[in-house]
């Protein structure tokens, strides 16, 4: 549905988006995560023509954004949920919206139900609202056309877990029912529920791309954690069968398959009561990827090897 | 989804939108026209411009001097004010997009700007002539008023200065659009805006003062000055005033307007 090629944006020297290449495809959610100044937003920008591409193209449904007539109609967006005049009620921007796009204002009433925003909240000016508020009156804004394409920018930011899991069920709906969904966040805990597909980012690259399986697939290295009774008795083991061992909180690290750990176990006779595998799960996968963009120096990864 | 398209769309790839009808413009302006006057600082400013245009005209009916107490002196005072207030109204119109960063939501529901332009544009004459006819119609009650005073109501109205009036509002309006446009900032459009038409023509004043033949070469290059003609005299412009308003027009509106516009298509909307 969403078609992104060889996208490039520049400014001056610096490159914001390097080379871009991905598909959002139509009945399902796509995660695009990468770490803050990582080009998510500038390439949603560029996606509905807010910021010309130095170089590249995007479509979305076959046509280029400027092309599509009344494109609120078409596809859903929120980038930012406090670009709204401060002033003007919460209310009043769904209805320039929806007058835009030649809706009836009873579709302003639905979409404050949809976003659970009371009549009483719906008259408040947009500078009392709280940032959870606002994401809510922004994904209003956005469904308001009842779009086949959503694009939305950080749209969990300041929502409160309930609010995170409501939007979650929301996007998933709108997947099932064909709708193509693009969210970007910082946080992979928010998209690895919902996304069917993870696009990663950083510093304008894509770093990596695929279904949550296939990114877990990536990290090649075998590793269990592993408690016993007797953790030393279990290291000896390991150690003679050949296998490194590490001590890991309560019991060891063991660089071998799970299966492999529990036939030692057994041949050895010696009681576990923890066994479970030690590949680096998607976050520590998500900031080795983007290690080398991160503002900070992230120390080695929690269950990484050297552990 | 709506359509019927969501039973099969799982694995469509391209959206119809032959059956899709572009934004019509009488929608945009409409839209446009509302987006002035639904906050409280939009309304604020059209009814303080109103506001400071009653009581100017309650002042001068009352205070001014009897033979000053006609309508079209009433009228030019009113004029006067709303010239220096309506470019207010429309470069906030065109600024307000940035500066409250309501541009992302404007920009995507209408991706072709120039659409948008246009339609600011249109809203803001429609805005512009609706608060002038209020105006015109403040100063006649001003104008009816005058008796209290003594005054004589005088209805000296002809024809002459109601298109110089009218071309001189909407020189300032456009100009105000101009400058908006160029800078897309609402303080530096505004404050832009009246040192062009407070603080330009006071310094080339002062020059022509002191530099003996400046002021022959003022009225070409100096927009307001070049405007003068239209609200003095006989309200009506000799061959070679038009030619200064022209000239000075050049610099001072249509080149910002056009090198405005250009930024305004091509800018990141952020």
């Amino acid at each position: 549905m969403i078609e992104v090629h060889g996208l490039t944006r520049t400014y001056g020297g610096f490159t914001a988006v390097d080379d871009v290449t991905f598909t959002a495809q139509a009945g399902r959610v796509t995660g695009f995560l990468g770490p803050n100044g990582a080009g998510k937003s500038t390439t949603m920008r560029v996606m509905v023509g807010l910021t010309p591409a130095t170089r590249g193209k995007v479509t979305i449904g076959g046509h280029e954004y400027r092309d599509i007539p009344n494109p609120g109609r078409h596809v859903g967006v929120l980038l930012d949920a406090s670009a709204q005049h401060a002033g003007r009620t919460g209310r009043e921007i769904l209805t320039l919206g929806a007058k835009t796009m030649g809706l009836p204002s009873s579709r302003v009433d639905e979409m404050l139900a949809l976003v659970s925003l009371s009549d009483d909240e719906a008259k408040r000016r947009l500078r009392n609202y709280s940032l959870g508020m606002k994401q809510r009156l922004g994904i209003a804004h956005a469904l308001l056309g009842d779009p086949e394409v959503l694009i939305l920018d950080e749209p969990a930011n300041g929502l409160d877990p309930a609010g995170i899991r409501w939007m979650r069920t929301l996007l998933k709906g709108y997947a099932d029912r064909g709708g193509a969904v693009l969210l970007s966040s910082h946080l992979l805990n928010e998209v690895e529920l919902i996304a069917d597909e993870m696009i990663l980012i950083g510093r304008g690259k894509i770093v990596a791309q695929g279904d949550k399986k296939s990114l877990l697939a990536m990290d090649s290295t075998v590793s269990t954690l592993v408690v016993a009774e007797d953790n030393a008795a279990l290291a000896r083991a390991a150690q003679a069968a050949g296998h490194q061992v590490t001590e890991a909180g309560e019991g060891i690290r063991v660089d071998a398959a799970p299966a492999d750990v529990s036939r030692l176990s057994i041949e050895h006779g010696l009681v576990l009561t923890d066994l479970r595998s030690g590949a680096a799960g998607l976050e520590d996968l998500f900031l080795e990827l983007t290690a080398d963009t991160q503002r900070e120096t992230v120390p080695a990864p929690a269950t990484g090897a050297s552990a | 989804m709506s359509t019927p398209a969501t039973a099969t769309a799982v694995n469509t790839r391209t959206i119809d939108i032959s059956a899709t009808p572009a934004v019509p413009m009488s929608r945009l302006i409409s839209v446009e026209i509302r987006k002035s006057f639904d906050t409280r600082a939009g309304r604020w400013l059209t009814f303080s411009i109103l506001g400071i245009t009653v009581i100017a005209t309650a002042l001068g009916a009352l205070f001014f001097e009897e033979s000053a107490q006609d309508y079209v002196s009433m009228l030019s005072m009113a004029g006067g004010i709303m010239t220096s207030f309506l470019p207010i109204l429309m470069i906030l119109l065109i600024t307000s997009e940035w500066s409250q960063r309501t541009g992302l939501a404007t920009f995507t529901l209408e991706p072709r700007r120039s659409r948008v332009v246009v339609a600011k544009f249109l809203a803001g004459i429609v805005l512009s002539i609706a608060v002038l006819l209020l105006g015109a119609s403040i100063a006649a009650v001003g104008t009816l008023a005058s008796p209290v005073n003594g005054g004589s109501a005088d209805w000296n109205l002809t024809w002459d200065p109601i298109p110089s009036f009218f071309l001189g509002t909407l020189i300032a309006v456009f100009v105000g659009f101009a400058f908006a446009m160029l800078l897309r900032n609402s303080p530096a459009a505004i404050v832009g805006y009246f040192v062009y038409s407070l603080i330009v023509p006071t310094v080339a004043g002062i020059l022509a003062y002191i530099i003996k033949g400046l002021e022959d070469v003022i009225p070409w290059i100096e927009f307001n000055t070049a405007q003068a003609p239209l609200y003095t005299g006989d309200f009506t412009l000799s061959g070679q005033e038009w030619a200064q308003l022209l000239v000075s027009g050049t610099i001072w509106l249509v080149l910002p307007f056009f090198v405005g516009l250009r930024l305004l298509l091509r800018a990141e909307v952020k």
